[in-house]
Protein backbone atom coordinates (compact mmCIF):
# COMPACT_ATOMS: atom_id res chain seq x y z
CA UNK A 1 0.00 0.00 0.00
CA UNK A 2 1.87 3.11 -1.05
CA UNK A 3 1.80 6.25 1.18
CA UNK A 4 2.38 10.23 1.06
CA UNK A 5 5.20 10.47 3.23
CA UNK A 6 6.29 14.10 2.61
CA UNK A 7 4.33 17.11 2.03
CA UNK A 8 4.87 20.42 1.98
CA UNK A 9 4.41 24.18 0.13
CA UNK A 10 6.69 26.70 -0.61
CA UNK A 11 7.19 30.28 -2.50
CA UNK A 12 8.42 29.73 -5.74
CA UNK A 13 10.33 32.50 -7.00
CA UNK A 14 13.65 31.57 -5.10
CA UNK A 15 16.10 34.16 -6.72
CA UNK A 16 17.88 36.14 -4.65
CA UNK A 17 19.35 38.22 -7.48
CA UNK A 18 15.37 38.80 -8.68
CA UNK A 19 14.76 40.00 -5.17
CA UNK A 20 17.62 42.34 -4.61
CA UNK A 21 16.49 43.79 -7.64
CA UNK A 22 12.94 44.22 -6.72
CA UNK A 23 13.24 44.62 -3.02
CA UNK A 24 16.90 45.53 -1.83
CA UNK A 25 19.22 43.71 0.23
CA UNK A 26 16.41 42.77 2.83
CA UNK A 27 15.21 40.97 -0.13
CA UNK A 28 17.89 39.01 -0.88
CA UNK A 29 18.13 37.81 2.91
CA UNK A 30 14.86 37.13 3.09
CA UNK A 31 14.25 34.63 0.05
CA UNK A 32 17.99 33.34 0.98
CA UNK A 33 16.61 32.36 4.63
CA UNK A 34 12.93 30.82 2.78
CA UNK A 35 15.64 28.81 0.69
CA UNK A 36 17.45 27.33 3.28
CA UNK A 37 14.50 26.07 4.93
CA UNK A 38 13.62 24.65 1.26
CA UNK A 39 16.70 23.27 1.25
CA UNK A 40 15.87 21.30 4.83
CA UNK A 41 12.51 20.28 3.54
CA UNK A 42 14.46 18.50 0.44
CA UNK A 43 16.63 16.74 3.53
CA UNK A 44 13.47 15.57 5.02
CA UNK A 45 11.79 14.58 1.23
CA UNK A 46 14.78 12.32 0.35
CA UNK A 47 15.40 10.65 3.50
CA UNK A 48 11.81 9.23 2.59
CA UNK A 49 13.75 7.77 -0.22
CA UNK A 50 10.22 8.77 -2.10
CA UNK A 51 9.31 6.88 -5.47
CA UNK A 52 7.66 9.78 -6.80
CA UNK A 53 7.01 13.49 -6.07
CA UNK A 54 4.30 15.23 -7.22
CA UNK A 55 4.40 18.74 -7.51
CA UNK A 56 1.12 21.02 -8.02
CA UNK A 57 1.90 24.31 -9.41
CA UNK A 58 0.57 26.88 -12.21
CA UNK A 59 1.35 27.84 -15.53
CA UNK A 60 2.66 31.74 -15.84
CA UNK A 61 0.99 31.98 -19.33
CA UNK A 62 3.85 30.23 -20.92
CA UNK A 63 2.92 26.44 -20.99
CA UNK A 64 -0.43 26.85 -21.80
CA UNK A 65 -1.22 30.46 -23.75
CA UNK A 66 -3.29 30.66 -24.84
CA UNK A 67 -4.25 27.70 -27.58
CA UNK A 68 -5.89 26.64 -24.14
CA UNK A 69 -6.21 27.07 -20.67
CA UNK A 70 -6.46 23.67 -18.78
CA UNK A 71 -8.51 23.87 -15.00
CA UNK A 72 -6.23 21.03 -14.15
CA UNK A 73 -3.65 18.68 -16.11
CA UNK A 74 -1.29 16.09 -15.52
CA UNK A 75 1.49 15.98 -17.76
CA UNK A 76 2.35 12.57 -18.45
CA UNK A 77 5.04 10.81 -20.19
CA UNK A 78 8.75 9.74 -19.60
CA UNK A 79 9.76 13.21 -18.98
CA UNK A 80 9.79 16.77 -19.20
CA UNK A 81 11.80 19.54 -20.27
CA UNK A 82 12.11 22.91 -18.53
CA UNK A 83 11.06 26.09 -20.45
CA UNK A 84 13.61 27.59 -22.25
CA UNK A 85 13.55 31.52 -22.68
CA UNK A 86 15.70 33.50 -24.40
CA UNK A 87 16.39 36.76 -23.71
CA UNK A 88 14.46 35.55 -19.98
CA UNK A 89 13.79 38.51 -17.84
CA UNK A 90 12.48 39.07 -14.16
CA UNK A 91 11.18 35.87 -12.31
CA UNK A 92 11.95 33.51 -16.05
CA UNK A 93 15.55 33.93 -15.03
CA UNK A 94 16.15 31.72 -12.23
CA UNK A 95 15.47 28.87 -14.84
CA UNK A 96 18.91 29.47 -17.10
CA UNK A 97 21.47 27.13 -15.96
CA UNK A 98 19.24 24.35 -14.97
CA UNK A 99 19.33 20.96 -16.34
CA UNK A 100 16.92 21.13 -19.34
CA UNK A 101 15.25 16.86 -18.79
CA UNK A 102 13.77 15.72 -15.62
CA UNK A 103 12.61 11.97 -15.66
CA UNK A 104 8.94 11.18 -15.04
CA UNK A 105 7.10 9.15 -12.70
CA UNK A 106 4.95 7.37 -15.81
CA UNK A 107 2.68 5.16 -14.10
CA UNK A 108 1.62 7.44 -10.78
CA UNK A 109 0.95 10.08 -13.81
CA UNK A 110 -1.03 7.62 -15.44
CA UNK A 111 -2.96 6.32 -12.63
CA UNK A 112 -3.75 9.77 -11.24
CA UNK A 113 -5.24 10.66 -15.14
CA UNK A 114 -7.13 7.78 -16.02
CA UNK A 115 -8.85 6.91 -11.86
CA UNK A 116 -9.65 10.90 -12.02
CA UNK A 117 -11.53 10.50 -15.20
CA UNK A 118 -13.05 7.30 -14.01
CA UNK A 119 -13.79 9.07 -10.52
CA UNK A 120 -15.71 12.52 -12.51
CA UNK A 121 -12.63 14.90 -12.62
CA UNK A 122 -12.56 15.97 -16.28
CA UNK A 123 -8.36 16.67 -16.14
CA UNK A 124 -6.46 17.69 -19.19
CA UNK A 125 -3.47 15.65 -20.05
CA UNK A 126 -0.35 17.07 -22.03
CA UNK A 127 2.74 15.26 -23.12
CA UNK A 128 4.73 18.38 -24.15
CA UNK A 129 3.88 21.28 -21.93
CA UNK A 130 7.50 22.02 -20.70
CA UNK A 131 8.06 23.33 -16.47
CA UNK A 132 8.85 26.86 -15.61
CA UNK A 133 9.89 27.97 -12.14
CA UNK A 134 6.54 27.03 -10.37
CA UNK A 135 8.22 24.13 -10.66
CA UNK A 136 11.71 23.75 -10.78
CA UNK A 137 12.89 26.56 -8.52
CA UNK A 138 11.35 24.49 -5.61
CA UNK A 139 12.45 21.09 -6.94
CA UNK A 140 16.10 22.00 -7.51
CA UNK A 141 16.07 24.22 -3.98
CA UNK A 142 15.33 21.06 -2.14
CA UNK A 143 17.23 18.45 -4.46
CA UNK A 144 20.36 20.61 -4.82
CA UNK A 145 23.09 18.63 -6.51
CA UNK A 146 21.41 15.36 -5.53
CA UNK A 147 19.43 13.32 -8.46
CA UNK A 148 15.96 14.79 -8.40
CA UNK A 149 13.29 12.27 -7.45
CA UNK A 150 10.84 11.48 -10.65
CA UNK A 151 7.82 13.98 -10.75
CA UNK A 152 4.59 13.84 -11.19
CA UNK A 153 3.42 17.42 -12.56
CA UNK A 154 0.28 18.61 -11.88
CA UNK A 155 -0.86 22.67 -13.26
CA UNK A 156 -3.92 24.37 -11.96
CA UNK A 157 -4.87 27.09 -13.71
CA UNK A 158 -4.58 29.65 -10.75
CA UNK A 159 -4.28 33.30 -13.08
CA UNK A 160 -6.70 32.81 -15.88
CA UNK A 161 -10.40 33.32 -15.16
CA UNK A 162 -12.52 31.14 -14.53
CA UNK A 163 -10.39 29.69 -12.47
CA UNK A 164 -11.23 25.90 -10.15
CA UNK A 165 -13.24 26.56 -7.46
CA UNK A 166 -10.69 26.14 -3.75
CA UNK A 167 -13.32 23.01 -2.95
CA UNK A 168 -12.61 21.24 -6.40
CA UNK A 169 -8.77 21.94 -5.86
CA UNK A 170 -9.37 20.43 -2.78
CA UNK A 171 -11.61 17.02 -3.78
CA UNK A 172 -8.60 17.08 -6.33
CA UNK A 173 -6.23 16.58 -3.74
CA UNK A 174 -8.03 14.04 -2.31
CA UNK A 175 -8.26 11.55 -5.47
CA UNK A 176 -4.75 12.25 -4.95
CA UNK A 177 -4.50 10.86 -1.75
CA UNK A 178 -6.85 8.13 -2.72
CA UNK A 179 -4.25 7.17 -6.05
CA UNK A 180 -1.18 7.24 -4.00
CA UNK A 181 -3.05 4.81 -1.28
CA UNK A 182 -3.77 2.66 -4.09
CA UNK A 183 0.05 2.19 -5.21
CA UNK A 184 2.71 0.36 -4.36
CA UNK A 185 4.95 3.79 -4.07
CA UNK A 186 6.04 6.24 -1.34
CA UNK A 187 5.30 9.87 -2.66
CA UNK A 188 6.25 13.38 -1.45
CA UNK A 189 3.84 16.13 -2.19
CA UNK A 190 4.50 19.85 -2.58
CA UNK A 191 2.12 22.64 -3.98
CA UNK A 192 4.07 25.97 -4.63
CA UNK A 193 3.33 29.37 -5.04
CA UNK A 194 2.51 32.52 -2.65
CA UNK A 195 1.67 33.27 -0.34
CA UNK A 196 0.19 36.40 -0.69
CA UNK A 197 1.58 38.70 -3.75
CA UNK A 198 0.29 40.91 -7.18
CA UNK A 199 -3.16 41.17 -5.61
CA UNK A 200 -5.88 41.62 -8.68
CA UNK A 201 -3.20 40.74 -11.10
CA UNK A 202 -2.65 44.75 -11.32
CA UNK A 203 0.62 45.85 -12.10
CA UNK A 204 0.16 49.29 -9.88
CA UNK A 205 -1.12 46.66 -6.63
CA UNK A 206 2.70 45.17 -7.29
CA UNK A 207 4.52 45.85 -4.00
CA UNK A 208 1.60 45.04 -2.03
CA UNK A 209 0.51 41.59 0.23
CA UNK A 210 -2.35 41.26 2.25
CA UNK A 211 0.02 39.94 5.86
CA UNK A 212 -3.29 39.32 7.81
CA UNK A 213 -5.12 37.28 4.84
CA UNK A 214 -1.68 35.11 4.91
CA UNK A 215 -1.96 34.68 8.54
CA UNK A 216 -5.56 33.76 8.75
CA UNK A 217 -4.35 31.12 6.01
CA UNK A 218 -1.49 29.46 8.02
CA UNK A 219 -3.70 29.93 11.45
CA UNK A 220 -5.84 27.47 9.54
CA UNK A 221 -3.35 24.69 8.26
CA UNK A 222 -1.68 24.62 11.55
CA UNK A 223 -4.77 23.83 13.48
CA UNK A 224 -6.08 21.81 10.85
CA UNK A 225 -8.97 23.61 9.97
CA UNK A 226 -9.85 22.84 6.68
CA UNK A 227 -13.29 23.68 6.78
CA UNK A 228 -12.96 27.20 6.37
CA UNK A 229 -10.31 26.70 3.31
CA UNK A 230 -12.96 24.98 1.21
CA UNK A 231 -15.63 27.63 1.67
CA UNK A 232 -12.97 30.53 0.19
CA UNK A 233 -14.00 31.67 -3.21
CA UNK A 234 -11.58 32.69 -6.27
CA UNK A 235 -12.73 36.05 -5.92
CA UNK A 236 -11.13 36.46 -2.05
CA UNK A 237 -7.86 35.03 -3.67
CA UNK A 238 -7.91 37.59 -6.26
CA UNK A 239 -8.26 40.29 -4.04
CA UNK A 240 -6.03 39.33 -1.28
CA UNK A 241 -2.91 37.95 -3.86
CA UNK A 242 -3.84 34.46 -3.53
CA UNK A 243 -4.13 33.05 -6.89
CA UNK A 244 -1.18 30.47 -6.06
CA UNK A 245 -3.37 29.26 -3.30
CA UNK A 246 -5.27 27.01 -5.46
CA UNK A 247 -2.31 24.69 -5.21
CA UNK A 248 -1.78 24.44 -1.80
CA UNK A 249 -5.75 23.86 -1.96
CA UNK A 250 -5.13 20.29 -3.53
CA UNK A 251 -1.97 19.58 -1.41
CA UNK A 252 -4.26 20.03 1.65
CA UNK A 253 -7.18 17.72 0.18
CA UNK A 254 -4.25 15.05 -0.48
CA UNK A 255 -3.21 15.43 3.51
CA UNK A 256 -6.46 16.01 5.41
CA UNK A 257 -6.86 16.59 8.40
CA UNK A 258 -2.77 16.82 8.87
CA UNK A 259 -1.73 19.84 10.85
CA UNK A 260 0.85 21.53 9.45
CA UNK A 261 4.37 23.50 11.05
CA UNK A 262 5.46 27.18 9.22
CA UNK A 263 8.92 26.25 8.65
CA UNK A 264 9.42 29.73 7.51
CA UNK A 265 7.46 32.75 6.61
CA UNK A 266 8.73 36.53 5.74
CA UNK A 267 7.13 39.38 5.24
CA UNK A 268 8.04 41.56 1.86
CA UNK A 269 5.63 43.87 0.34
CA UNK A 270 6.84 42.24 -3.14
CA UNK A 271 5.15 38.79 -1.91
CA UNK A 272 5.39 36.89 1.55
CA UNK A 273 7.48 34.25 1.23
CA UNK A 274 6.61 30.69 2.84
CA UNK A 275 7.77 27.07 3.23
CA UNK A 276 5.14 24.44 5.01
CA UNK A 277 5.44 21.10 6.39
CA UNK A 278 2.40 18.93 7.01
CA UNK A 279 2.32 16.26 9.92
CA UNK A 280 2.50 13.34 7.32
CA UNK A 281 4.74 10.40 9.16
CA UNK B 1 -13.67 41.65 -26.30
CA UNK B 2 -10.23 41.60 -27.63
CA UNK B 3 -8.46 40.48 -24.53
CA UNK B 4 -7.87 37.38 -26.50
CA UNK B 5 -6.01 38.93 -28.75
CA UNK B 6 -4.11 41.64 -26.38
CA UNK B 7 -2.68 38.44 -24.66
CA UNK B 8 -2.01 36.43 -27.41
CA UNK B 9 -0.36 39.02 -29.03
CA UNK B 10 2.37 39.68 -25.86
CA UNK B 11 2.45 36.06 -26.03
CA UNK B 12 4.25 36.21 -29.06
CA UNK B 13 6.07 39.12 -28.15
CA UNK B 14 7.81 36.75 -25.62
CA UNK B 15 8.22 33.25 -27.36
CA UNK B 16 9.03 34.63 -30.52
CA UNK B 17 11.96 36.11 -31.51
CA UNK B 18 11.85 37.01 -34.43
CA UNK B 19 8.20 38.54 -34.56
CA UNK B 20 9.76 40.32 -31.62
CA UNK B 21 12.28 41.74 -33.56
CA UNK B 22 10.56 42.63 -36.57
CA UNK B 23 7.95 44.53 -33.96
CA UNK B 24 11.09 46.99 -32.49
CA UNK B 25 12.12 47.30 -35.76
CA UNK B 26 8.54 47.90 -37.28
CA UNK B 27 5.82 48.26 -34.61
CA UNK B 28 3.28 49.40 -36.94
CA UNK B 29 3.92 46.79 -39.60
CA UNK B 30 4.16 44.30 -37.33
CA UNK B 31 0.63 45.36 -35.26
CA UNK B 32 -1.42 45.46 -39.19
CA UNK B 33 -3.89 43.60 -39.30
CA UNK B 34 -4.24 42.11 -35.59
CA UNK B 35 -7.60 42.53 -34.19
CA UNK B 36 -6.82 45.41 -31.47
CA UNK B 37 -8.91 48.14 -30.34
CA UNK B 38 -7.62 51.49 -30.97
CA UNK B 39 -6.80 51.70 -26.87
CA UNK B 40 -5.25 48.77 -27.42
CA UNK B 41 -2.85 49.65 -30.36
CA UNK B 42 -1.60 52.51 -28.87
CA UNK B 43 -0.59 50.62 -25.75
CA UNK B 44 1.17 48.55 -27.75
CA UNK B 45 2.97 51.37 -29.92
CA UNK B 46 3.95 53.21 -26.55
CA UNK B 47 5.21 49.86 -24.85
CA UNK B 48 2.78 51.46 -22.11
CA UNK B 49 3.05 47.89 -19.93
CA UNK B 50 1.04 49.67 -17.05
CA UNK B 51 -2.10 50.69 -20.08
CA UNK B 52 -1.94 47.09 -21.77
CA UNK B 53 -2.58 45.47 -18.23
CA UNK B 54 -5.21 47.99 -17.77
CA UNK B 55 -6.98 46.87 -20.83
CA UNK B 56 -6.30 43.04 -20.07
CA UNK B 57 -3.14 42.26 -20.56
CA UNK B 58 -1.76 39.71 -17.80
CA UNK B 59 0.72 41.09 -15.40
CA UNK B 60 2.93 37.91 -15.73
CA UNK B 61 3.45 38.61 -19.95
CA UNK B 62 3.86 42.31 -18.74
CA UNK B 63 6.39 41.28 -16.47
CA UNK B 64 8.50 39.25 -19.11
CA UNK B 65 8.82 40.36 -22.47
CA UNK B 66 11.94 40.39 -23.24
CA UNK B 67 13.02 44.43 -24.05
CA UNK B 68 9.16 45.40 -22.86
CA UNK B 69 8.83 43.93 -19.54
CA UNK B 70 7.53 46.59 -17.00
CA UNK B 71 10.18 46.54 -13.81
CA UNK B 72 8.47 47.77 -10.54
CA UNK B 73 10.73 47.98 -7.67
CA UNK B 74 9.73 49.12 -4.14
CA UNK B 75 13.06 48.57 -2.17
CA UNK B 76 12.22 47.51 1.81
CA UNK B 77 13.58 49.02 4.73
CA UNK B 78 16.82 46.91 5.94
Amino acid sequence: MGKIVFAAAMSHVLDPDYYQAACGLSGRRKVEACMAEIGKLGDTLLAHRPDALIVVADDHLNAFSFNAVPAICVRIGRDVNRMIQDEAEAFDKVLDGMPERYALHEELANRILEDGLGAGFDLALSWEAPIDHAFLSPVMTMHGARPVTPLVPIWINCFVAPQPTPARCFAFGQHLARVVARSPWNVGIIATGGLSHFPELLLPRVGESDVVFDQKLLRWLTEGEHEPLRSLTPGELDKAGEHEFLNWMALIGAVTPARADVRYFGELGRINLAAVEWRVG
Amino acid sequence: MSRYAVNSLLYRLKKDRVFRTRFNVDPEGALAGLDLTDAERAAFLARDMQRINALGGYLHLVMSVPGMAAHVTHPEPE
